[in-house]
């Protein structure tokens, strides 16, 4: 494994977001013994604060400590290495010091985005939710157009069995990123939890037209759903044509031929579990789902 | 391979006709006339030159990524757009089960 591979897949984990602690330490690790930091310029001090989260997360502090000296010998007074150095001391230390270290920093500047949100989240790990919650809810009034406050804040109500609450949140997400199929999903997802189930159709209906619609060219039946496709279809299948009197609490329109929508989706599970993968091996959970999709309507 | 060849090609080639006009200069400087006309196979060699350059620079180029927003989509995890890395826990059982047996105190 070459540095520059290594320095390349640190940079999609960075650029998608991704939480993969073991892999990234290995790569880091990999650069920082051919201190290849020093080369990167300002992109390396990024890729070195991204070995730090990696190598705390993974246990092995002796590296992330090493990385944090590095940084914060070249940045003084940065407040996102503040934000560091309490990570460092939350994986160690009793969290009553770590909230008291945020505490003394916020009081010095009570608009720090990410000591908030670490505070946050030291108070919904030790079990402090209502806290946690009060604290979120005025941090996203602060900062709305902060996307992750909004679905850490959906993640807390669903966790709490309150989807309404949790639909709500997402509903602000939606607003902020509305090409954004995922949260659409997450959403659709939500909505079919609190039983509202025409407004869990029209949004799995909408995942998947904004996953699949690249499809012109293809006729419908030769394109193979993949990926959150699938999950959307799930969710339109089956349980659904059962209720036929779709009481929605958001007050939206029943779907009209439940029974046809109930046969394409059928159809789509089909075949996105009939297509074979390499090697011609079966798709895994084949035989379950069709014969989930097969049982007749109770 | 054939595109590295071409792009060599033509970087010779153009060097080349590039000493040969210094050449022909010179030439004709020594001669006394500096006004002459450049020989046309000098003008033919760049031209060559040009057309296998870009011939090789068309054929070395990267491989086409798509640009719709869904096939960008189609990439994404549902984990990392829902990673919430400003909240995230770092004290997990990450320390446990990542450590090596050596250096484990239990």
């Amino acid at each position: 494994m070459s540095l520059q591979s290594a320095l390349e897949r640190l940079a999609t984990y960075r650029a998608n977001n991704t939480r993969a602690s073991q892999d990234i330490f290995r790569n880091g690790l990999l650069v920082l013994q051919k201190s290849g930091f020093k080369k990167l310029g300002d992109d390396g001090w990024t890729t070195l604060e991204q070995l730090t989260l990696a190598s705390i997360d993974v246990g092995r502090l002796d590296i992330a400590d090493q990385c944090l000296q590095l940084i914060a010998d070249n940045f003084p007074n940065s407040p996102r290495v503040d934000c560091l150095i309490g990570i460092r001391m939350e994986a160690t230390e009793p969290p009553e010091t770590a909230l008291k270290y945020y505490a003394d920093i916020l009081e010095a500047d009570s608009a720090n985005v990410a000591i908030w949100k670490r505070r946050i989240s030291v108070l919904r790990r030790t079990g402090k939710v209502e806290k946690a919650l009060n604290e979120l809810v005025q941090f996203v009034d602060t900062f709305y157009t902060d996307v992750e406050g909004w679905l850490e804040l959906a993640d807390i109500y669903a966790s709490c069995n309150q989807y309404d609450h949790s639909f709500q949140a997402l509903s602000h997400v939606l607003l902020l990123t509305p090409q954004n199929p995922f949260y659409v999903l997450q959403a659709a997802e939500t909505a079919y939890t609190s039983e509202d189930f025409s407004l869990a159709i029209k949004m799995f209906l909408t995942v998947v037209d904004m996953t699949d619609a690249d499809d012109s060219e293809q006729l419908l039946q030769e394109s193979t759903p993949l990926g959150i496709t699938v999950r959307a279809w799930f969710g339109c299948a089956r349980r659904i044509a059962q209720n036929a009197n779709l009481k929605s609490s958001s007050n939206t329109s029943a779907p009209k031929n439940l029974e046809l929508l109930d046969e394409l989706a059928t159809e789509r599970l089909r075949v996105a579990y009939s297509s074979s993968g390499q090697k011609g091996e079966i798709a895994k959970g084949r035989q379950e789902v069709f014969a989930w999709v097969a049982t007749p309507l109770a | 391979m054939i595109e590295k060849l071409f792009l060599t090609l033509a970087t010779l080639a153009l060097l080349h006709a590039a000493y040969s006009t210094y050449e022909h200069l010179s030439l004709l400087k020594a001669l006394g006339k500096p006004e002459g006309s450049l020989p046309l196979d000098i003008v033919y060699e760049s031209i060559l030159a040009l057309i296998l350059g870009l011939l090789g620079a068309s054929l070395n180029a990267p491989p086409l990524k798509d640009i719709t927003w869904a096939s960008e989509m189609k990439k994404r995890t549902i984990d990392g757009m829902d990673s919430r890395l400003g909240f995230a826990h770092y004290k997990s059982r990450g320390k446990f089960l990542f450590a090596s047996p050596h250096d484990a105190k239990i």
